[in-house]
This record gives structure tokens, C-alpha cells and sequence, in this order.
């Protein structure tokens, strides 16, 4: 009896990471068990992208945007927009799927049961976190490779100088993700919170062009936003733009982010699993 | 058995199977009530009628700022295709327009959704009136609203970002109401795929994209290939973005955009036969096969 007891009780760091890796697997599993969906995130940027690609051309002679690379550095409009669309989906994943994960337990009637698991709760967002990279990962993979058949992308730079940047980019995204899903547990209704402010924090970011070209009154938010820093890197190691700042000040300001994020996520996180237990909300929706 | 029964009976009977226009257009008018008080009683509309309409706009807007270039060297191309200068003017009537025709076609098929959704379909589906003035009922608050969300987006462009409009508001009228039977008969169609399909939403996403893409939103039709060009003439939202750039940037009088709203006005004719017809079908078939409440 005590000995069942004691097992029982008795969590250490190999079950842990057993429960990671069943965390993980369920997300991924769960996320693929809609391959509808899961075309859908790969055709929904194609469609975005098609317009801007056309007005591109509205606006540049024999397929170079001279007016554009007065901003950003290079005439090829497409392969910024093109990374800027693929850096877009972890943003997109971050605010629907991190924020909405414990949400949607919630309504699945799970959360109650997974919260009572001998497991540090943090672990449930972090599977979810392995999961949803994977996943976008793969969905930026495939999108990028499609757009580049379409509309042509030419990564003139290092590309492994872009992939170690786009770490603690990514890291402190989801590190915010951690943080905002706890926010949206506590505010129940969040889809216009969600629409709006992945659309906003996208805009402000520069997916979709230079961050210079923004009013005077917006330029303010948009550089007090790390994660226009790291697109600005990416590109400015890619596809040889204009950077904001030296490369080497963006990655500081990023490594900061990352380690920022993943300690303000955690406060939050932590900070809601007291008020929903002392409550005894974490059952009601 | 008919003979035990009173004349009231008989009269309570009759008066609860009888249905007349009247009838009808009073069904109408408690729908539309519905619809408006469940659209005041949700007051989170006010944020998305404050950000919305400046919102989906700025990133084409930005685009174009960065693509016309800090010098404007990317103007004198965009000069040359459009026939203006006034790209800004160019892409906020295109969004916005777009916006407006979207929500439109849509429309229609989203309530029906929601109603299946809250699980009162079923129960409205039984009441005997019209299910095609039910449909149509959600229609003048949705106008009304959409004349509010365009009014803000003008009213938001000249403040943030000076836009400069040129506008003829009887025109710009006549164009809006020239587009409606065509985007209402298309929304018939569309709803006939919402009792159809219980998961309709990646499919409408995908035709609402290509939409986008094909009516040149933010640019004129003669960058796309000569394919596309042919399938955009033939959509509505095409005719109708053409059609209001004329009338809110060139002040375009009426007489000058007859041949378009001609357009407009069979395509109306067309899609609102169609989509009766479609919608009375589909509907009648689900409700044979008992799938009306399900999703």
C-alpha cells in the first residue's frame, strides 16, 4: 500500500518528460487529425499573398520594385514578403493555438482532469509548444515552398546565420504565448482580443513591408515590438536588406526578449493556476 | 370530426395555416427586429467598427507606401495602369468595397450558420412563413451597419492618413443599390452550401480568397494574366469595386456608368433567380433527409 502510494506520488524528471512527450504526441496527433484544417493553413497565406504579389506589380517595371528597395534595400519585393508571410504563421499559431490551447481543454471538459495530473502544469503548455512548432514549422515549409514555385524566392545571404536568429525569436514568441493563454483563460471570450491583436502585433512587426514606411506615430510601437527586430534580422541575413539596427544589437535585443518572455510567461502562468485553483473555476466555462 | 369542431376552433385553425404577403412581411419585420437588438445587445461591435475599417486597409496601404518608394519613383508605374496618382484613394475604396460586397455575400449563409449553431433552426424552420423573407430579414441591419462601418472608414482615412476623395454620393448610392440583388442572390447560393455542408468554413474561406484575388482589390485587372482577367469580368464584386472607384475618387456622374450598373443589375436578376431556386431545393432536400438541425 505504501509502496503503491509512494509511485503514485512520486513524480521525478524521466516521468516528466514521459508526460512531455505525451503531451507533445496528443498535439500533434490532435492537429493532424484535421488535414483539412491543416491544408487550409497552408493555402490561407497563398491567398493572402496573391494580392500583394499583384499590386507589387502595379506598382514595379520589368518585375523590379525600384520604388520598394528605396526603403528596404532590395528590389525583390516577393522574397520579403514571402519570409515575412512564413515568420507570420508562428505569430498566428502563437495567438490562436497557444492562446486559445488551455481555453479549448476547458470547453473539451479535460482541463480539470489534466490540471489534477501529478505534473508541474507548465508542462501542458510546453507540449503544446513543441506541437505547434512542428507543426507550423512543417505548414511554413511547405507554404514557402509553394509561393517560391509561384512567385520566385531568392535567399541571396546565410541561411544558418537566419535559422540561429530566428531561435530566440520564436522562444520568446512562444514564451508571450504561455502568458496570453493564461489571459485568454481568464477572459473566456477573447476571439476579438485574438483577431485583433494577431493582426495589429503582425502590422506593427512589418510582416508585409519596411517598418520605416509606417506614420511617425505608429514607428514608436512598432520598434518597441522585439519581434520587428526579428524580422528586420532575418531578412537583413537572408535576403541582404537594410537592417534597423546592427545585426548584432537586433539578436541582443531578441536573446533579452526570448529570456524576458519565458520569465514573464511563467509569472503569468503561474499567477493564474493560483487564482483558478483558489477560485475553483478551472471546471466552469 | 371536422363538425364537432367550433368556429373558433375552425378560425384558430385556419389563421395559424394561413399565410399571406402580410404575414410574410411581418415575419420579416420581427427578424429584422431579432437581429437588431441581438446586434445592440453584443456592444463589442464598437471596437470592430472603430479598427476594422483602418485596419485591413493599412497592410496593402503600407505595402503600397513602401512599394511607391521614399521618393515616389513607384508612382509613375502605378500612374500608367490605374489612370491615377491617388493609390491611397485607389486601395481604401477597393478594401473597403470588398469589405462591404463581402460581408454581403456572406451574410446570408453566417446567420443561417449561427442559427444552427445556437440550435434554434430547426424550431424557426417549423413557423409558417417564408423561409426566403426569414433569410432576407437579417438584411436591413446588416445594411445599416455596413453604412455605419463604411461611414467610419471615410471619416478614419481623411483623419489618420488625409485621403483625398472626389465622390459622387448619389452614384455611390446608386451603386450600392444596383449591387444588392446580384450579392444577395449570390449569398442565397452560398447559404444552400451551409445546409449542405455542416463544416463549411475552410471552403468559404478558399472562395472568398479567390474572390479577393480575382476583383482587384487593391490593383487594376490588367497586371493579372489574361485568364484571370477573363473569369474577373464575369464577378460582381469586379463591376462593383470598378464601378464605386468611378464614383468616390472621379466623381463619375450616373450617366457614365450606365453599362456597368446595366451589368450589375442582370447579374442581379441572374443570382437572385439562382439562388431562390438553389436554396428552395437544397433546403427541401434536407429537410426530407431530417439534417437541418444538425452540424
Amino acid at each position: 500500500m505504501v509502496h503503491q502510494d509512494s509511485s503514485l506520488a512520486r513524480p521525478s524528471i524521466r516521468s516528466h518528460l514521459r508526460a512531455l512527450w505525451f503531451i507533445t504526441v496528443n498535439n500533434w496527433k490532435h492537429h493532424w487529425r484535421y488535414p483539412l484544417n491543416a491544408v487550409s493553413e497552408v493555402l490561407q497565406p497563398l491567398v493572402w499573398l496573391a494580392p500583394v504579389y499583384f499590386m507589387g506589380q502595379a506598382f514595379s517595371v520589368n518585375g523590379k520594385a525600384e520604388g520598394f528597395a528605396g526603403y528596404a534595400g532590395t528590389s525583390d519585393y516577393m522574397s520579403f514578403i514571402i519570409l515575412g508571410t512564413a515568420l507570420s504563421n508562428f505569430i498566428m499559431a502563437v495567438f490562436w493555438g497557444m492562446g486559445f490551447s488551455l481555453k479549448w481543454d476547458m470547453d473539451g471538459g479535460v482541463l480539470e482532469a489534466n490540471w489534477l495530473a501529478p505534473l508541474p502544469r507548465p508542462l501542458l503548455l510546453m507540449g503544446k509548444t513543441f506541437s505547434s512548432v512542428a507543426t507550423t514549422l512543417i505548414t511554413s515549409l511547405v507554404m514557402l515552398g509553394i509561393a517560391a514555385s509561384i512567385w520566385g524566392f531568392h535567399p541571396t545571404g546565410n541561411v544558418l546565420a537566419a535559422v540561429l536568429t530566428v531561435v530566440p525569436l520564436l522562444i520568446g514568441l512562444y514564451g508571450f504565448g504561455f502568458a496570453f493563454a493564461a489571459l485568454v483563460l481568464l477572459l473566456r471570450e477573447a476571439n476579438t482580443l485574438v483577431d485583433t491583436g494577431s493582426f495589429v502585433v503582425q502590422l506593427l512587426a512589418g510582416a508585409n513591408f519596411p517598418v520605416n514606411v509606417l506614420p511617425k506615430w505608429l514607428l514608436p510601437l512598432s520598434l518597441a515590438l522585439p519581434l520587428t527586430y526579428g524580422f528586420d534580422a532575418v531578412r537583413g541575413w537572408l535576403l541582404k536588406t537594410k537592417t534597423l539596427l546592427p545585426l548584432q544589437t537586433e539578436i541582443v535585443i531578441l536573446v533579452v526578449f526570448m529570456f524576458l518572455m519565458i520569465f514573464l510567461g511563467l509569472r503569468a502562468f503561474n499567477a493564474l493556476e493560483r487564482h483558478v485553483r483558489r477560485k475553483g473555476t478551472v471546471g466552469q466555462y | 370530426m371536422q363538425s364537432t369542431l367550433t368556429n373558433e376552433g375552425l378560425v384558430a385553425a385556419r389563421s395559424l395555416s394561413r399565410t399571406s404577403l402580410l404575414a410574410h412581411l411581418r415575419a420579416f419585420w420581427a427578424v429584422t427586429w431579432r437581429e437588431w437588438y441581438h446586434f445592440v445587445r453584443y456592444p463589442t461591435w464598437v471596437i470592430a467598427f472603430v479598427i476594422w475599417p483602418i485596419l485591413f486597409p493599412a497592410m496593402y496601404i503600407m505595402g503600397a507606401f513602401s512599394l511607391a518608394g521614399p521618393q515616389g519613383t513607384g508612382i509613375t508605374r502605378f500612374t500608367e495602369v490605374t489612370g491615377t496618382a491617388n493609390y491611397l484613394g485607389y486601395i481604401v475604396v477597393g478594401t473597403t468595397v470588398w469589405m462591404w460586397a463581402n460581408t454581403m455575400l456572406w451574410n446570408t449563409g453566417l446567420v443561417l450558420r449561427e442559427e444552427r449553431m445556437r440550435g434554434t433552426l430547426e424550431s424557426n424552420w417549423m413557423s409558417p412563413t417564408s423561409r426566403f423573407f426569414f433569410v432576407l430579414g437579417a438584411g436591413p441591419v446588416h445594411a445599416a451597419t455596413m453604412l455605419m462601418f463604411v461611414f467610419a472608414t471615410v471619416v478614419e482615412f481623411r483623419l489618420f492618413f488625409g485621403t483625398q476623395f472626389n465622390a459622387n454620393l448619389g452614384t455611390l448610392l446608386v451603386v450600392a443599390l444596383c449591387s444588392m440583388p446580384a450579392l444577395y442572390g449570390l449569398g442565397f447560393s452560398f447559404a444552400s452550401l451551409v445546409i449542405t455542408a455542416r463544416e463549411a468554413n475552410t471552403f468559404v474561406f478558399l472562395i472568398r480568397g479567390l474572390v479577393m484575388i480575382f476583383c482587384g482589390i487593391t490593383y487594376p485587372l490588367s497586371v493579372m494574366p489574361a485568364w484571370m482577367q477573363s473569369v474577373s469580368t464575369w464577378l460582381p464584386p469586379t463591376i462593383i469595386i470598378r464601378a464605386a472607384r468611378a464614383a468616390a475618387l472621379n466623381n463619375a456622374p450616373l450617366s457614365s456608368l450606365t453599362s456597368d450598373l446595366t451589368l450589375l443589375l442582370i447579374h442581379g436578376a441572374v443570382w437572385l433567380s439562382l439562388g431562390y431556386i438553389l436554396f428552395t431545393l437544397i433546403e427541401r432536400s434536407a429537410r426530407r433527409k431530417g439534417s437541418l438541425g444538425s452540424y
